[in-house]
């Protein structure tokens, strides 16, 4: 069998190795170049420290800059288009979605899942196999069900000082009825292994540099699978698939690609691989561009509708002491009370990250602590004793706020061209009443809970910041989790969605579109580890 | 005596020894002798100059993460587990 596998990143590694495994001859296809071996360096001299900078452009293949924004809200989030995919850059947070949130359309919310959380469940187990999650099972099975003799590959982190210092005030405690618990996050980098799992990489050192680049190698990324892949996967970067085609019956027979020779200009040759089988594995967004482009896999008219991300909250303060932020990794605990439940009928359910790197994200400490020092005058002993005063008690709640399945929020062809020729995508993106609603919650919790740790509340959301709004005259702003999906949907029914529950396209046998898009619900939880058990789950399908 | 060095202790808080010892003397006198006070404390702390941070050493030596008694995100980790420990009490 000859598989074509669009895409590198997260879903397309993964896809690829169990194909390969078996016997297919697989070619990957990816947009993006090599990682540049110099992204370290520009991570440390870039000023603002975002998470695409350290990696290579290239005029051919843009990342998530090139998209076009067109609702009444823009979307937050980037990606990146290069080997390995955003999974290069991503934070390595791998908590499970819940139960609940696999039905969250009987609700009358969004939609649900053609599957189970328990049929779900042993690819869960793969896929932290694969991947590398330091966690324990005892404490993710007091808000989860994990089976009993379950282990995962490596033992829970270490927590941050701040973690205990929280723990040690909230533990117990109730807001809103619900009883609060610090919970460690599960996470892909390397811990203390279990007998029996041998982890790819050094153990994390503590960087805090996990977003977007880890210098310890010690986060997973997508390269570490394709290290493991067999000779008979192929790896082709700067080649980008702007058609997939199918034959009279629905068949697909072959893709097209360009494939481009440098990094600055569009230079490119034209290209054709055949294929028994192709599975798109290029992005929530690229996916739905690819599909549109290509007039496939859309009878549903749901191609690139119910785009979906996790806005998120930040809240930030000074705790009473100092806790010593910027080591390790970026959040090793949360607050997972809030993530079910009946209100979620009402407003949307959030999960709390309890944020180690200080008010980096949310402000941009220390320089914006030095730059309100200077300017008030500060010199001297008086300015080294404030920074170190207010950065060593620094901390930052993130809420990741579900976003419920919405067709209007969609991915269209915009007229625009990039330099290969190819349409840039446009999006139209909103946030409705329900996830307003979350957000709001959200910040009451937040309010909360600074009150319960006597934490000096500096949350500030501003009408000339970015993405500020206003909700029932509250001021709101809400930030990117980089959590995109919704854009292929999975369904039960070929009229109403893009995929089956193997993500095949409804439309067409032997083409299969993988990742976050075709989430029908993304619950609270950071998406990948959930999107890399349904692209095992598809992989052992598509070999069986 | 050397002028630049002793304003930028006066200005930083941090002794001449200490800002020799990041090796970036210099280099900032090169940049920034005769600049504005701000912009001479921006250079030490964060290592930005006019917008621009010149080299890695000027981003990893920065001042501010000094004061804190951290290393800058990627560039001189902590240490396993390092995090779970009471952050050392500043001198």
């Amino acid at each position: 069998m000859r598989a074509v596998v669009v895409g590198a990143g997260f879903a397309g590694s993964l896809v690829a190795k169990v194909l390969g495994d078996n016997g297919f001859t697989v070619l990957v296809l990816e947009a993006g170049t090599e990682v540049n071996a110099d992204a370290v360096t520009r991570f440390r001299t870039a000023t603002a420290k975002t998470p695409l900078r350290p990696y290579r452009t290239t005029a051919a293949a843009p990342s998530s800059d090139y998209l076009i924004n067109t609702g009444p809200f823009d979307y937050p989030s980037p990606y990146l288009r290069i080997n390995g995919g955003t999974g290069t850059a991503w934070t390595g947070i791998t908590p499970r979605m819940l139960p609940e949130d696999f039905h969250t359309g009987d609700l009358g919310r969004g939609r649900s899942w053609p599957i189970t959380y328990a049929e779900l469940e042993p690819h869960y187990r793969a896929a932290e196999w694969a991947i590398g999650i330091a966690a324990d099972a005892d404490e993710q099975r007091q808000h989860l069900p994990v089976p009993d003799d379950y282990r995962y590959p490596m033992h829970a982190l270490p927590r941050t000082f701040l973690d205990h210092a929280v723990a040690s005030v909230v533990d117990g405690q109730r807001i809103g009825g619900r009883v609060l618990r610090v919970t460690g996050t599960p996470q892909a980098r390397n811990g203390v292994p279990v007998a029996g799992y041998e982890p790819a990489g050094h153990r994390c050192a503590g960087f805090a540099s996990c977003v977007p680049i880890c210098p310890e190698n010690a986060k997973y990324t997508p390269h570490k699978t394709q290290s493991t892949w067999p000779a008979n996967v192929e790896l082709r970067t700067r080649c980008v698939v702007n058609r997939v085609h199918a034959d009279e019956f629905g068949r697909v027979t072959k893709v097209s690609y360009q494939r481009y020779q440098d990094d600055t200009s569009a230079r490119h040759t034209e290209h054709v691989a055949e294929a028994d089988v192709v599975v798109l594995a290029a992005h929530a967004i690229e996916n739905a561009k690819l599909l549109l482009m290509s007039g496939l896999a859309n009878s549903s008219d749901q191609v690139g509708r119910n785009l979906m991300d996790h806005p998120v909250l930040l809240t930030w303060a000074l705790m009473p002491q100092a806790i010593g932020p910027f080591r390790g990794p970026g959040s090793t605990t949360g607050i997972e009370a809030f993530r079910g439940g009946p209100e979620r009928a009402v407003r949307a359910p959030f999960r709390i990250e309890i944020g180690n790197w200080g008010w980096g994200w949310s402000a941009g400490s220390p320089d914006s602590d030095t730059a309100e020092f200077v300017a008030a005058g500060l010199r001297g002993r008086a300015l080294r004793e404030a920074v170190a005063e207010r950065v060593s008690r620094q901390f930052t709640l993130q809420f990741e706020i579900e976003q419920e399945a919405d067709p209007r929020n969609r991915v269209t062809l915009a007229a625009e061209r990039d330099a290969l020729g190819n349409p840039r995508p446009s999006l139209h993106y909103g946030l409705s009443d329900y996830v307003k609603d979350g957000l709001s919650a959200a910040k009451r919790t937040s309010d909360r809970l600074f009150e319960l740790l006597n934490a000096d509340d500096h949350t500030s959301y501003k009408p000339d910041d970015e993405r500020y709004f206003e909700h029932e005259g509250e001021p709101l702003r809400y930030w990117g989790a980089g959590h995109s999906g919704g854009t292929h949907v999975m369904g039960t029914s070929p009229r109403t969605s893009v995929v089956d529950q193997w993500q095949r396209c409804w439309d067409h046998p032997n083409l299969y579109a993988v990742g976050c898009g075709s989430m029908p619900s993304l619950g609270t939880s950071n998406p990948s580890i959930t999107m890399a058990a349904l692209a095992l789950r598809t992989a052992h399908h598509l070999v069986t | 005596m050397d002028a630049f060095v002793e304003l930028s202790a006066e200005l930083t808080g941090f002794s001449v020894e200490e800002l020799r010892s990041t090796g970036l003397v210099e280099p900032y006198r090169a940049l920034a002798d005769g600049a504005p006070d701000e912009e001479i404390i921006q250079l030490w702390y964060t290592g930005v100059w006019r917008g621009v941070i010149p080299d890695e050493r000027a981003y990893a030596e920065g001042l501010a993460w000094k004061a804190v008694g951290v290393a800058p995100p990627g560039t001189r980790p902590p240490g396993f587990g390092s995090w779970e420990q009471r952050p050392r009490p500043r001198r």
